[in-house]
C-alpha cells in the first residue's frame, strides 16, 4: 500500500510535483490515511486554530467552532452554519448585461445576457473569487455539497465526531428568516 | 453453475436478480473464488479478453469502407455474459456497452429465446431509440455465442453510420422533428442467420440510406468483429475450460462493481452534491423544416447526487425540462449507458463493463422531460439524443473532482468537458461521388483541467478514448474541402489557475465540387450560453461560434497570391472579415445550423472545436504559466492581464516577460476591486427575486424551460419558489 510523503502531496498541490511522480500517484493503490495528511497540511497553511473537518473547496473548510460547525474562508472569513449554503453570506457580482459581460468575454465570446448571468461569488475577507456560476436568471445558486459529517467519520473513518448534528439543508431556513 | 446454465436465460436473469437484491452481490457472488484461489489466472485472462475486443474493434474498424469507422474508429465491440451483463470492451464509443447490455437483456425478456430463437450465427439489431437505442445512426448487435450447442456468452457491437436515411443527410439529426424522420428504423429484430445478413437487410439499406456503400461496409465491419470475438473466444474457453471462463466472466464484472464502490467510499464524502446545467438550442429565424421548430429551446439538465452511507450513490435529473420538436430527447436506458462511460472514466474504470451500473442507482428522470421523452411524447426524436446528455454528463467530471478534493486526492481531480460541434457535409464531391457525413474534429476536445495542472490541448474527447480527430489528407479525399488551418485556438478553455486543455480550430475552403450543404452540428454545444463549470472561481469556456463566407473572393485572392485565412483572429476583429470579401459573411454565427443555401467552391468555414473547463481563481494562476501560454500564442495579452491580473511585457523580441512585481500589485488591486464592486448576496437576492418575478430580461427560451422544469418536477419548483420567496401558485 503506497504511503506517499506530505511534501510530495503539499507539491502535488501547488501543481509543482514532476510528471512521473502524479503518475506513480495516479497508478498506485491510494495511502489510506490521505484524508489526514490533507488536513495536516491545509490546516498547517492557515493562520487560525480551528480544527478544519473538511476541505470543501481548495480555499473555504467546514471548520468546528465553539461546539458549531461552520464554513470558513483560508483567510478566516466565516460563513456560518455549513449547512446553510455559504453563498448566502459572500459578496456577489453579477454579470447580466452586454457591458459587464464583455470586461470578461469579448466579440465572438459573448454570451447572451437574456440566457445567461455569470455570478461571481467573492470572499467578504480576502476577495477570493470562491465560485463563478453562469446560469440563465431564476436559477437558485448551487448548493454544491452538503456533507453528511456524521456519517463519514462514524462510519468512514471509525471516529465519530462529538455533537451529532441532523444532516439537513437548512437554505431555505435562512431564506425564510429572510423574507419575514 | 453447472445448475444455473440449464435454465432458461429469462430464468436465470430473475435469478440474478434475485441474488443481487439478496446479497448486495452481483450474481450473488459473495467471493470471488476463481479471483482469489488463481489471481495470475484471473488477471491474464481478463486482458485476454479485453484484446479480443480490441481485436474485434480493429478487424471491424477495417472491414468497415466509411470514413468514421476506418479513419475515426467510431465503433465498439464487447463481450457478454449469456444474460447480457458485459464483461469486457474494446476501445472506441463508450457510450455504448450499458445500452447493448440492456438490448441483449431485452432480447430475453422479450422471449425471443424461444421465437425466433437464438442459434450460433444469428444476427439482431436495434436502433430504435423506443427499445433502449440511443439514435438511428448507432447501429447496435448482438450475436450469441454457442460452445458445444450452449449459449455460452454475446457478442456485440455498435457502430455510427455515416447516414441512416433521416429527413436530412447525415447522422446528427438535430433538425428531425420527430421520430417518423428519424430514418432507417430496425427494431429489435433478427437480420440475419448463418453469419450472414438477411438479402433484405441489404436491400433495406441500399434503398433507405444516402451512402448504402458505407453503411452496408458498417455492418459487414460489425459482422467481422463479432466473428472475430467469437473465433477467439473459442480459443480462450478450450484453454482455460468452460467452467473458468463462465466462472471469471460473472466475476469480473461483481469485482468492477466492487472496485466502483470501494472507490466512492475511500476517496469521496457521503453526503448530497448538486450541480446545475444548461444547454441552448437556439433555432429560431434559421431553416428549419416545420413550422413547430422556428423557436429557441433551452435545457435544464440537472444533476443530483446522494451518496449513502453505504457508498451507494442515487442519481436524480429532477428539474430536467421537456421534451423539445427536435432531435435532442434520450431514453433513459441510453442516458444510463452514458453514465456507465462517465462512470468509467472517473469512478470504475479498473475493469470496465457492467459492473458499476450495480453501484448507483439513477431515480427515472420526470417522464416528458429530455431525459424520459416516450412515457408522454411517443413520437419525440432521438436524431442525436446525445447532444443534451453528454453536456449533463460533464457535471460527473466536476462533481467528483470537488469530492475527490476533500478526500485529499489532488492527483484525480478534474473540471468540466468540452462541448461536440460536428461538421457534416453533404453533395457531390470532387470524385462526381455523392457523400454525407462527419469530419472527425470534434473527437479531439481540450481536456479538463486537473487538481495540478492544465488540461491538455486536443486531445481528450469525452465520448471515445480514441480521442482523434483523424488525418487532414483523408478528410480531403472523402469531401470536397481543403485545409487552410488547424491550430490550437487560444483562450479556449476558460480561466483558471489551471486551465482546461485547448480546442483547436479547423480552416476549409470548398473545392472541386457542385454544391454542397454544410450542416454545423449540435451534438452537444452551447453558443447563446456558457458551461455553469466556473469550479473554485473560474471562468467557462466561450460559447461555440462558427464563421463562414459564401460566394467570396478567395478564387481572386488565391491568383494574386495574396494572403488567405488559416486561423480565426481576434474575436472583436477575425481573420475572416480581415480578408475574405464575401456575399455571406457571418463571423458569429450561433449554431447549430444548415447554411441557407448549400457552399460552393471557395466557399471559407472556420469550425472551431472547444477546449474543456479550468479551475481555480484566474489570479492564482501561476504568472510564469501565463508567460508561458503568452509565448507560445495560447492566451491573448487582454485576457493575461485583465483576467489573470499578470502584468508582462514583450522584451525587445518576441518573447514575453513577467513583471512580478507589477503582477502582485495588479492581482491585490483585482481582489479589492472585486469586494468593492461585490455587493452581499442578501442585498442582491432582494432585487433579484423582484426581477425573477417579472420574468425581467429573460428570453422566452428561458421561460419555457423554467416553466417545464417546474411541471414535470414539482418538488424542483416548490424549491425554486421558496427561494425567490415567490408565490406558491407562480408559473413563468
Amino acid at each position: 500500500m503506497a504511503d506517499f510523503l506530505k511534501a510530495d502531496i503539499e507539491k502535488l498541490m501547488d501543481g509543482v510535483l514532476p510528471w512521473p511522480a502524479v503518475q506513480d500517484m495516479l497508478k498506485s493503490p491510494k495511502d489510506p490515511n490521505r484524508f489526514d495528511k490533507y488536513v495536516e497540511i491545509v490546516q498547517g497553511r492557515v493562520d487560525w486554530k480551528e480544527r478544519i473537518l473538511l476541505p470543501l473547496t481548495p480555499a473555504l473548510f467546514i471548520v468546528a467552532k465553539d461546539g458549531e460547525r461552520i464554513v470558513k474562508c483560508r483567510c478566516g472569513h466565516e460563513f456560518g452554519d455549513y449547512r446553510v449554503n455559504w453563498k448566502l453570506a459572500s459578496l456577489i457580482h453579477v454579470r447580466d448585461d452586454e457591458a459587464s459581460i464583455a470586461e470578461i468575454y469579448k466579440g465572438r465570446e459573448l454570451p447572451d445576457p437574456g440566457w445567461v448571468q455569470i455570478r461571481e461569488y467573492v470572499c467578504p475577507g480576502c476577495g477570493t473569487q470562491l465560485e463563478v456560476e453562469a446560469v440563465p436568471r431564476g436559477c437558485p445558486p448551487d448548493f454544491e455539497f452538503l456533507p453528511d459529517l456524521d456519517t463519514f467519520y462514524r462510519d468512514w473513518l471509525g471516529r465519530p465526531l462529538p455533537d451529532a448534528c441532523e444532516y439537513a439543508d437548512k437554505t431555505l431556513d435562512a431564506i425564510r428568516d429572510w423574507s419575514r | 453453475m453447472g445448475d444455473a446454465s440449464a435454465l432458461r436465460l429469462k430464468d436465470r436473469l430473475r435469478a440474478n436478480d434475485e441474488a443481487f437484491a439478496r446479497t448486495g452481490h452481483l450474481f450473488g457472488l459473495s467471493k470471488l473464488a476463481r479471483k482469489e484461489s488463481d489471481p495470475g489466472t484471473y488477471e491474464a485472462v481478463w486482458h485476454i479478453l479485453s484484446n479480443l475486443c480490441n481485436a474485434a474493434w480493429s478487424v471491424g474498424c477495417k472491414v468497415s469502407s466509411s470514413p468514421i469507422a476506418a479513419e475515426g474508429g467510431d465503433a465498439l465491440w464487447a463481450l457478454h455474459t449469456p444474460t447480457g451483463e458485459a464483461i469486457c470492451i474494446s476501445r472506441g464509443i463508450t457510450a455504448h456497452p450499458g445500452l447493448l447490455a440492456d438490448m441483449i437483456r431485452n432480447f430475453i425478456e422479450l422471449g425471443y429465446e424461444d421465437y425466433p430463437g437464438f442459434h450460433q450465427g444469428d444476427i439482431f439489431e436495434n436502433n430504435d431509440p423506443h427499445y433502449g437505442g440511443i439514435h438511428a445512426p448507432d447501429f447496435d448487435m448482438g450475436m450469441p455465442l454457442f460452445y458445444r450447442d450452449e449459449l455460452v456468452a454475446w457478442a456485440s457491437c455498435v457502430s455510427h453510420v455515416s447516414d441512416c436515411g433521416s429527413v436530412t443527410p447525415g447522422s446528427i439529426g438535430f433538425l428531425n422533428p420527430d421520430c417518423y424522420s428519424d430514418g432507417l428504423c430496425i427494431a429489435m429484430e433478427k437480420v440475419g442467420e448463418n453469419d450472414a445478413f438477411y438479402p433484405w437487410y441489404e436491400m433495406r439499406i441500399k434503398s433507405r440510406t444516402r451512402t448504402p456503400d458505407w453503411v452496408l461496409g458498417d455492418a459487414r465491419g460489425r459482422l467481422a468483429g463479432c466473428l472475430t470475438i467469437r473465433e477467439k473466444l473459442t480459443q480462450v474457453i478450450e484453454k482455460y475450460g468452460l467452467d473458468f471462463f463462465r466462472d471469471a466472466s460473472q466475476e469480473y464484472v461483481e469485482d468492477s462493481r466492487r472496485y466502483a464502490v470501494g472507490r466512492v467510499k475511500t476517496q469521496t464524502v457521503p453526503g448530497r452534491i448538486r450541480k446545475s446545467q444548461f444547454k441552448d438550442l437556439a433555432m429560431k429565424g434559421k431553416r428549419v423544416l416545420l413550422g413547430k421548430q422556428d423557436i429557441d429551446c433551452l435545457f435544464n439538465l440537472p444533476m443530483e447526487l446522494e451518496i449513502e452511507a453505504d457508498a451507494k450513490v442515487r442519481i436524480s435529473l429532477r428539474g430536467a425540462s421537456g421534451t423539445v420538436p427536435f432531435g435532442q430527447n434520450i431514453s433513459p436506458t441510453a442516458l444510463k449507458s452514458g453514465l456507465l462511460m462517465g462512470y468509467s472514466h472517473i469512478i470504475g474504470f479498473d475493469m470496465f463493463n457492467s459492473g458499476p451500473k450495480a453501484a448507483w442507482e439513477v431515480e427515472p428522470p420526470p417522464a416528458g422531460s429530455w431525459a424520459n421523452p416516450f412515457e408522454k411524447d411517443f413520437s419525440a426524436s432521438s436524431g442525436v439524443a446525445w447532444a443534451p446528455a453528454v453536456m449533463w454528463l460533464s457535471s460527473l467530471y466536476e462533481v467528483f473532482g470537488r469530492l475527490f478534493q476533500m478526500r485529499g486526492f489532488v492527483e484525480e481531480m478534474a473540471a468540466g468537458a468540452a462541448t461536440t460541434m460536428t461538421a457534416e457535409f453533404a453533395g457531390i464531391n470532387q470524385m462526381g461521388v455523392y457523400v454525407a457525413g462527419l469530419t472527425l474534429e470534434q473527437a479531439c476536445n481540450g481536456s479538463p483541467a486537473r487538481g495540478f495542472t492544465d488540461g491538455e490541448n486536443s486531445a481528450w474527447c469525452l465520448y471515445t478514448p480514441n480521442a482523434d480527430f483523424g488525418n487532414a489528407e483523408i478528410a480531403e479525399l472523402y469531401y470536397p474541402i481543403l485545409f487552410l488551418g488547424r491550430n490550437i485556438e487560444p483562450d479556449s478553455a476558460g480561466y483558471g489557475r489551471f486551465r482546461g486543455g485547448l480546442g483547436h480550430t479547423a480552416v476549409w475552403m470548398v473545392h472541386n465540387t457542385p454544391g454542397i450543404e454544410y450542416q454545423c452540428g449540435c451534438a452537444g454545444i452551447r453558443s447563446k450560453t456558457i458551461a455553469n463549470h466556473g469550479m473554485y472561481g473560474a471562468y467557462p469556456s466561450i460559447p461555440d461560434r462558427p464563421s463562414y463566407a459564401h460566394d467570396t473572393n478567395l478564387r481572386e485572392l488565391i491568383a494574386e497570391q495574396k494572403p488567405l485565412v488559416h486561423e480565426r483572429g481576434d474575436p472583436e476583429n477575425p481573420n475572416i472579415a480581415q480578408v475574405v470579401k464575401a456575399r455571406e459573411l457571418v463571423t458569429s454565427a450561433i449554431a447549430p445550423f444548415v447554411t441557407p443555401e448549400p457552399l460552393q467552391n471557395y466557399d471559407l468555414i472556420v469550425h472551431p472545436i472547444s477546449g474543456a473547463q479550468s479551475m481555480g481563481d484566474p489570479i492564482e494562476r501561476d504568472p510564469k504559466a501565463v508567460e508561458d501560454d503568452l509565448n507560445k500564442g495560447w492566451v491573448r495579452a487582454r485576457v493575461a492581464e485583465e483576467i489573470h491580473g499578470v502584468v508582462a511585457r514583450p522584451n525587445g523580441s518576441s518573447a514575453w516577460f513577467v513583471d512580478e512585481a507589477a503582477t502582485e500589485k495588479r492581482r491585490a488591486e483585482i481582489r479589492e476591486e472585486r469586494k468593492r464592486r461585490a455587493v452581499p448576496f442578501k442585498q442582491w437576492w432582494a432585487q433579484e427575486k423582484q426581477q425573477v418575478a417579472a420574468r425581467e430580461n429573460m428570453d422566452p427560451a428561458v421561460l419555457t424551460m423554467w416553466r417545464t422544469s417546474m411541471e414535470l418536477s414539482p418538488d424542483y419548483g416548490a424549491e425554486l419558489r421558496a427561494f425567490w420567496d415567490l408565490p406558491e401558485d407562480f408559473e413563468f
